[in-house]
């Protein structure tokens, strides 16, 4: 009972009404000094919920939309290897992924595809088609040979359009989908006389669907009352929540045969994809979604002032706290909030220059060790590892306080941070060559001289101040133009030193945790938590905690719960 | 009779081919689509856009005359050569009526889109409304081989102000290479080759096409409402490519300007002002080429962002943070080293205008024959203003647009700039904008 109360305490109450501190742009002024009270700890005390000795019961949902979800570029590419084999090139640029309510992958269910966006998936689809159907791997692609190579083979046409229709698709083409991708190969194959000229079309044409490439759901009446996702969609979902690809043969056979539906059937099949190897990938996307790991793209540093930072370092360090994550969350099943606070990583030789840290030579280039960081090392929890201190797009030359809070607090603390207001002359903050403000302390401390700024970098600046001990790439330094930088501040109305003392405060702190549930199911459906769903982030709460902390126990109750599943009434398209 | 000749003249060559004309191919041939590309044929007008970032210092860009002949301040001294084909507009706002000013992107979208948008800022965002490039593209760009081009030059694709309704942008080229490819690949037909041979290839392409419409029906039945749009954009952009296709089964009509353009070496991408401007350039040349051989009639330039992260190759702070945190030196009254970035982004823009101009067609140059509007989010980025957002209109639309003149809008919305262009360019509009931004006053002064 002590593990549940602790969820719901203090932080939960921001969490709860996190998205109703900034209702779109409204008020952002305004915004600042409300949610500022609320953050510091400074608001009404939150009441604590009465613990129930009753085992839990699933608090029923209104249910979201069926969604329209593009695939990821890392979706689509999965899609193809694993449906054609690794050897297969993906040519071609993607459309740029666009970050909604925390997410790219809320984003993918608003995006359209852009008549430029659409050129290359057609250019893609003619190239995947031509080498699956290759003369050299002919063989392999067909379970069947035609009659003559020159003429269309019906049977043939119908086997392989129907196999890898159902896998791209994931679900089996309808009768009408079949006839037209027959029709279309038919005629190519007379047109060319060449069957295999005709596959390849026809292939092409499943490949540039829309059916392929955006997650299609349908829904189906709920015998207990109600909508659901229909099997297909549904094994869809648990797929990619699961291991970010498409669902895999066996897994839509369950979906066809209704054993998807059987009581314990969703919970076997969960299991399945948790147990196997590829659970690690779903996590890893997860997590790089998560943390806007996607603003590594073309992320770059200073050269002058930071010699260090090279691409390849942007990769290891993203590459350092994906592991470090999935290692601690999935291989040690760690409790998740000791993300936080561990001391165990993963280290190669090029971010053992960065860490100052001897890395055996025997690693090799590439090659990573584990690592666990000691008293001298300054260093424990994710936000001291480089892949969080260098992940600023926006300032190449320093590092800023402001951006490193605004990321603790949006994508750790599912805590949205309102814009910075218009028409406000920033003038009073200088500039790093100033020589009378010598650390970022100082120069922020400027803003709380404006009350218009006051507000919003309260919330952001005191967390990301505690991060100040290390520079823009992730090296440590104890002082900025030679004044001693003070890392000290409050959170939740806590006292920190530093941030190690931070991230204790943020491991407990039901923010923290609950933010990992919000942001796993918001993932898992492609869209954010709605109102009627506050009730049910509760309950996965206190679940997580009975779970203490686990996350694939986590991934588990979203994957098998009726929330997940759930179709709101008005949300069905309307049948004119 | 000119293209049932050409049509026959097609058939026969393909009927010795492996590939006998479908149906889709004579809808094409059909259309006379290509009566306004044929020789002797008047000129086509071209629209662009070029955006540059965290806007001017006010003082030393806006003339103190109105009207024809108008002063040249500081930072608008890069244009002067061009001076008498350039438009320059003053006092045309973002006008928010209630909607958020939302920093460095409010400004963008009430210029592009008619409309202050609800949702966005730091540079990006949604608007609600299409951006005028797309509005104009539907109307003169449908039959040419792009609809439009989209360029940015810092190395981020998805710096672009090029946007359909959402959040969706139309994604810009960034590395000149790849835009070489797109436009002089193996998919470009020179106009002025004298032998034309259609592949056969285009028309099974086309025939994929084709059929993949036949998912529509179905796929807005199952979706929700809110994505029927998102469903309807996929099938506009999937006939945006059969036209495209279209265009590359016709002969295209001779371009006497066309020259192609070889292609670039592997250049070095990023956010640094040498890297960007070496990549305007390179990225302004082959998107000139591109519109002087007839492949697009429309583009979108974005020089940066809109809170421009754009740096001095020696220096670690970008100009947008300069804006914000550069003191003013009280000597000369503004901020140095982010005015550097204003006065070297005119000087930019006039090499563009300098490449336009520099393209000869008929009795005038490229530069003529287009309408170029150029923008920037705010008036002072330092305090993010919106009002008297700077607008420049670059060229004569072919003789009917009234360039040379520096006119003031006395506070009217910006999006009247917008509505002059589409009215100037043939497109039967006769107000545009939403909100506080809607207008149905075009700017009389320009329209010849």
């Amino acid at each position: 009972m002590v593990l549940r109360r602790l969820a719901l305490s203090a932080g939960a109450r921001p969490n709860r009404l996190g998205r109703g501190w900034i209702s779109g742009a409204a008020g952002v002024v305004l915004a600042g000094g409300i949610a500022a009270g609320a953050l510091l700890g400074t608001g009404p005390a939150p009441t604590a919920y009465a613990a129930t000795d009753a085992a839990p019961v699933e608090p029923a949902t209104g249910g979201g939309p069926l969604s329209f979800r593009r695939l990821s570029e890392s979706q689509y590419k999965r899609s193809i290897e694993d449906i054609f084999g690794a050897t297969i090139k993906v040519p071609g640029r993607f459309d740029p992924p666009v970050r909604e309510g925390g997410l790219l992958a809320i984003g993918e269910s608003k995006v359209a595809v852009s008549a430029s966006g659409f050129e290359q998936y057609e250019l893609r689809a003619r190239e995947i088609s031509a080498q699956v159907l290759a003369e050299d791997r002919r063989k392999t692609s067909l379970s069947c040979a035609p009659r003559a190579p020159t003429s269309f083979d019906k049977p043939c046409a119908t086997t392989f359009l129907g196999h890898y229709g159902r896998l791209l698709f994931r679900r089996p083409l309808s009768a009408q989908e079949m006839a037209t991708a027959i029709g279309l190969a038919g005629e190519a194959t007379v047109k060319s006389q060449n069957f295999y000229k005709g596959l390849e079309i026809g292939l092409a044409r499943l490949l540039a669907s829309p059916n392929f490439i955006f997650r299609v759901e349908r829904s189906e009446r709920d015998p207990a009352g109600g909508q659901r996702l229909d099997a297909y969609s549904l094994a869809t979902r648990i797929s990619f929540l699961l291991w970010n690809a498409a669902p895999d043969a066996e897994l839509l056979d369950a979906a066809a045969s209704g054993a998807l539906r059987q009581p314990g059937g969703v919970e076997r099949q969960v299991d399945r994809l948790i147990a196997s190897p590829r659970f690690t990938q779903g996590v890893r996307a997860f997590f790089a979604d998560m943390f806007a790991y996607d603003q590594f793209d073309g992320l770059s540093k200073d050269q002058a002032i930071y010699p260090k930072f090279t691409s390849q370092m942007a990769k290891d360090a993203q590459e350092q706290a994906l592991r470090t994550t999935v290692e601690h969350l999935v291989t040690n099943k760690g409790d998740y909030r000791e993300l936080f606070t561990t001391r165990n990583t993963f280290i190669n030789r090029n971010l053992g220059s960065l860490y100052k840290v001897p890395v055996d030579e025997a690693a090799g280039l590439d090659g990573w060790v584990p690592y666990t960081f000691g008293p001298q090392d300054g260093r424990s929890g994710i936000l001291t590892l480089a892949g969080f201190l260098m992940l600023d797009p926006t300032h190449e030359g320093r590092s800023s306080p402001t951006i490193r809070g605004k990321a603790v607090r949006e994508l750790l603390l599912c805590q949205p941070v309102p814009l910075p207001p218009p028409n406000v002359d920033f003038s009073a903050v200088q500039n790093t060559a100033d020589q009378v403000h010598k650390t970022a302390r100082d120069r922020l401390m400027v803003h709380q001289q404006n009350p218009v700024c006051a507000g919003c970098h309260a919330i952001t600046d005191p967390i990301g101040l505690a991060m100040e001990n290390f520079d823009a790439v992730g090296d440590f330094r104890t002082h900025e133009n030679g004044a001693l930088i003070d890392a000290s501040g409050t959170f939740e109305g806590k006292a920190y030193k530093d941030v190690i003392s931070l991230q204790t405060l943020l491991r407990d702190s039901a923010s923290t945790s609950n933010c990992a549930v919000q942001r796993a199911y918001e993932y898992g459906v492609g869209r954010p938590l709605t109102n009627g769903e506050q009730p049910w982030l509760e309950f996965a709460a206190m679940g997580f905690a009975e779970d203490r902390y686990q996350f694939p126990a986590l991934m588990r109750r979203i994957a098998t719960s009726k929330a997940f599943q759930a179709v709101g009434a008005d949300r069905i398209a309307s049948r004119e | 009779m000119a293209d049932l000749t050409r049509r026959r003249a097609l058939k026969g060559m393909l009927a010795g081919s492996a590939v006998t004309v479908g149906l889709p191919l004579l809808d094409y041939f059909l259309d006379g689509n290509g009566e306004a590309m044929a020789a002797g044929a008047p000129i086509p007008t071209r629209f662009g856009t070029w955006f540059w970032g965290c806007g001017i210092n006010q003082a030393r860009w806006i003339p103190d005359k109105i009207g024809t002949d108008y002063d040249l301040k500081a930072e608008l001294v890069p244009i002067g050569p061009y001076k008498d084909k350039v438009t320059v507009l003053s006092g045309f706002n973002c006008i928010l009526g209630g909607r958020p000013n939302l920093p460095h992107w409010s400004g963008v979208m009430a210029t592009f889109a008619g409309a202050a948008p609800l949702r966005g800022g730091m540079g990006s965002g949604s608007t609600d409304y299409p951006t005028i490039d797309t509005l104009v593209a539907d109307s003169i760009g449908a039959n040419s081989r792009f609809r439009s081009l989209e360029i940015a030059c810092t190395g981020n694709p998805g710096v672009s102000y090029s946007m359909r309704a959402g959040a969706t942008v139309n994604p810009s080229e960034v590395d000149p290479v790849n835009l070489y490819k797109r436009i002089f690949g193996p998919e470009f037909k020179d106009p002025n080759a004298a032998e034309f041979k259609p592949d056969p290839a285009i028309m099974l392409r086309q025939s994929v096409l084709s059929s993949i419409k036949d998912d529509r029906d179905a796929l807005m039945k199952t979706v929700g409402a809110s994505d029927r749009a998102r469903v309807d954009q996929y099938f506009t952009s999937l006939r945006q490519m059969e036209q495209q296709l279209g265009q590359m089964l016709e002969k295209p009509a001779p371009a006497e300007a066309c020259l192609v353009a070889k292609e670039p070496g592997k250049p070095e991408l990023g956010p640094t002002w040498e890297i960007a401007v070496k990549n305007h350039d390179l990225l302004a040349d082959l998107a000139v080429m591109a519109l002087a051989c007839n492949q697009t009639r429309v583009f979108n330039i974005a020089l940066s962002n809109a809170a421009s992260n754009l740096r001095r190759s020696d220096s670690p702070i970008a100009f947008h943070e300069l804006t914000h945190e550069e003191p003013i030196d009280e000597k000369v009254g503004y901020q140095p080293k982010s005015t550097f970035f204003m006065e070297k982004s005119m000087e930019t823009f006039a090499t563009l205008l300098k490449k336009m101009d520099a393209v000869k067609e008929g009795n005038g140059t490229l530069l003529d024959h287009s309408l170029v509007l150029a923008t920037s989010e705010s008036n002072y980025a330092k305090i993010h203003t919106i009002d008297s957002l700077p607008i420049m209109v670059a060229g004569k639309a072919g003789g009917k647009w009234k360039s040379g003149q520096h006119l003031v809008g006395k506070g009217d919305p910006s999006s009247r700039v917008g509505l002059t262009i589409q009215q100037v360019l043939g497109l039967s509009v006769d107000s545009w904008g939403s909100g506080a931004m809607q207008t149905s006053r075009p700017i009389s002064e320009v329209i010849a």
